[in-house]
């Protein structure tokens, strides 16, 4: 099965993504990732607060990027892809 | 064949190696399917248990599979190490298994051997015992038991595909972009997603097969071929040979598409105006020269159409290429009113032996011995002409003239029109003595209307517009003759097909032709020697092909020529 191709264009325009296949149900560890606009703290306060009511079983993991301006450092990529099984990002104030 | 001098590989159990270790070492690389690997396994082993802690033996394994099977099979004791991803075969380059190199305690690599030569395997074992400081000891080996000779077998690293996988992913050749599937997506409707087809699917570009294809040249993978538009956007060898991938083509045809890019990214070609124009032109390629066969394209039954991998591959990839690289999208800046099949591919050669006059490329200034391609701007046709009735060369010229003359519309003045002869209508001239030029003067002369037919009317509303008439010198002027084409040598002659039938084509060019003009290369081993734009001199391959020839009028010319001089 073909799994990587080489790109024939000349790369100017990010390639489009298939998103992944959505879950059946929760579980495991979610990375809450704040994008440090304002307020998005608030935001994750309150979803951590629901998921913790509605999905007991769920763990949550709080992440924040350095700056809005620029993509998360690779670490954090690292860290949410190496101890989390899903992430929801908090993307404007 | 290169002793390694660093490496980590993962033993049986899991455990990382470091390579080298502190004391000497005897390395071996090994398969399992090789007869002469299994021979030799249990003197490796003999040699790891003799030489007990005073030396290292270390057996790599090039499937891990087979590790379990020549672990039991032999009864060894010794680390095998997991060389599944070839990675030390790789760097070693070895080409044969069993290999051996046996390092001293300076990490100095002695002595090494592949297959199985007696002589030196006992060679080898007594320095691996001299190493682990048993000098004179013999090893438990039974040397008499054993042939004088065995060839070692082909190492798994140069079998075909696992070759080009490798040197695709370690050679750092390819520099593009990686394209990652997910397992969900299905390969063929991933690309067309991505717009990367043409509508019909095409060759998955993985890294081996772009290696491969980039074997068709020795040039450097990441020399710039040309800017392509509308774009602008530089196109490397690299980035034609996906695009060659994707099309079908073979490594044999890379130098041809190479070339053809470079054709098409000059001024003179003008693939920006030929992509872009309502009037639907595409780049139709013609072949010449010894290039035709040595590639396997086609020029007899079905020259034109489908059914031969070369024809059709060098056309669609240099298409593809200027879809990807340059940009060029139907409904973007392919602004094509309705287009046409022949804008997938059009490719073809010319039909020499069937021809009675010297081939486009010799006519453009080639010799014949040359490998040229020639590009023109076609946007009409194929049509068919068929007459089979005519005698001589009066009526054969006589019956294209008479269907060239509507070509676009009747009333409206052409330039370039290629003629596609079959080898039976050509052979009508050829037997009446007709040259190229007698062909072209009499469908001037047929083609040639005079001027108030040439004019709009209620009647029909394409043509001249009557303000020409003055122009001309008045009501006077109106029977005079004005001819369908600018010049004679904008009746382009070539010859191909099978000698099946009194059928041949023609093919109208785009917007009177003087926005994209024949231009040809001589192909060599990396894409373009020469390019010469037609009537014109030879080149720089990025230098425009045209100077600025304003607006043409060819209802304004009695003589003269509307080739392009560079």
């Amino acid at each position: 099965m073909v799994t990587q191709i080489l790109d024939p264009t000349d790369e100017r325009v990010p390639i489009k993504r298939q998103l992944t296949p959505r879950p059946e149900a929760l579980h495991g560890t979610i990375a809450l990732l704040d994008i440090s606009k304002p307020r998005g703290d608030v935001f994750l306060d309150r979803l951590e607060q629901l998921l913790h009511e509605r999905a007991p079983g769920v763990e949550t993991r709080r992440f924040m990027k350095p700056t809005v301006a620029k993509p998360a450092p690779q670490p954090i990529k690292d860290a949410i892809l190496e101890e989390c099984d899903f992430v929801i990002e908090a993307l404007a104030d | 064949m290169h002793p390694p001098t660093k490496f980590s590989l993962l033993d049986a159990d899991g455990q990382e190696m470091q390579f080298p270790p502190r004391g000497p070492i005897l390395l071996a690389l090994v398969k399992e399917d090789c007869d002469t690997c299994n021979l030799t396994l249990p003197l490796l082993e003999a040699v790891h248990r003799d030489t007990d802690d005073g030396l290292d033996v270390w057996v790599a394994v090039q499937k891990t599979d087979d590790i379990p099977v020549l672990k039991e099979r032999h009864d060894l004791t010794m680390p095998l190490l997991d060389d599944d991803a070839l990675d030390l075969s790789y760097e070693t380059d070895i080409d044969t298994v069993p290999t051996l190199f046996l390092y001293d305690e300076e990490q100095n690599c002695t002595l090494q051997t592949f297959g199985f030569d007696k002589h030196e395997w006992r060679e080898i074992a007594g320095e691996s015992m001299t190493l682990a400081g048993r000098p004179g000891v013999e090893t438990s080996i039974d040397w008499e038991s054993l042939p004088e000779q065995r060839p070692g077998c082909g190492a798994r690293n140069y079998e075909p595909g696992v070759y080009e996988r490798l040197q695709a992913i370690k050679s750092g050749d390819l520099l593009s972009r990686l394209v990652d599937l997910a397992s969900s997506d299905d390969i063929h409707d991933f690309m067309y997603d991505q717009g990367y087809t043409d509508g019909f699917p095409v060759v998955p570009p993985t890294r081996e097969r772009v290696w491969k294809m980039l074997q068709g040249t020795t040039r450097d993978p990441q020399d710039e071929v040309a800017i392509v538009p509308p774009n602008l956007a530089p196109i490397t060898v690299e980035k034609v040979a996906i695009n060659a991938v994707m099309a079908g083509a073979k490594p044999e045809y890379l130098p041809s598409i190479i070339a053809l890019v470079e054709v098409a990214c000059t001024e003179s070609f003008n693939i920006h105006g030929v992509l872009a124009t309502t009037m639907g032109a595409t780049p139709v390629g013609i072949f010449n020269g010894p290039i035709r066969d040595r590639i396997g394209m086609n020029y007899l039954h079905g020259a034109l159409g489908s059914g031969n991998r070369a024809n059709a591959a060098i056309g669609r990839a240099l298409r593809l290429c200027a879809r990807n690289v340059g940009g060029s999208v139907p409904g973007g800046t392919d602004r094509a009113t309705q287009g046409g099949p022949h804008r997938l591919t059009m490719n073809f050669a010319e039909n020499e032996d069937a021809s009675p006059w010297d081939s486009l490329a010799v006519e453009y200034g080639f010799e014949p011995t040359d490998d040229v391609a020639t590009l023109m701007a076609m946007s009409g046709g194929p049509a068919t002409i068929a007459d089979e009735r005519s005698r001589d060369g009066r009526g054969m010229a006589g019956t294209l003239a008479a269907s060239m003359s509507a070509m676009q519309d009747p009333k409206s003045p052409m330039v370039d029109t290629l003629v596609v002869l079959s080898p039976d209508h050509a052979g009508i001239f050829g037997r009446s003595g007709w040259s190229k030029d007698d062909v072209r003067e009499c469908i001037m002369e047929e083609t040639a209307i005079p001027l108030k037919h040439r004019l709009r009317s209620d009647d029909a509303g394409a043509g001249l517009p009557p303000s020409v008439v003055e122009r001309f010198g008045g009501e006077a002027a109106l029977d005079r003759p004005v001819p369908k084409f600018a010049d004679k040598s904008n009746i382009i002659l070539v010859v191909a097909g099978s000698s099946a039938a009194k059928f041949s084509t023609i093919l109208g060019g785009w917007a009177t032709g003087v926005y994209s003009t024949p231009t040809s290369a001589n192909i060599g081993p990396n894409g373009a020697l020469s390019i010469r734009s037609r009537g014109g001199s030879k080149m720089d391959k990025r230098q425009s092909g045209g100077r600025d020839l304003g607006a043409f009028e060819p209802s304004f010319r009695e003589t003269g020529t509307s080739d392009v001089e560079e």
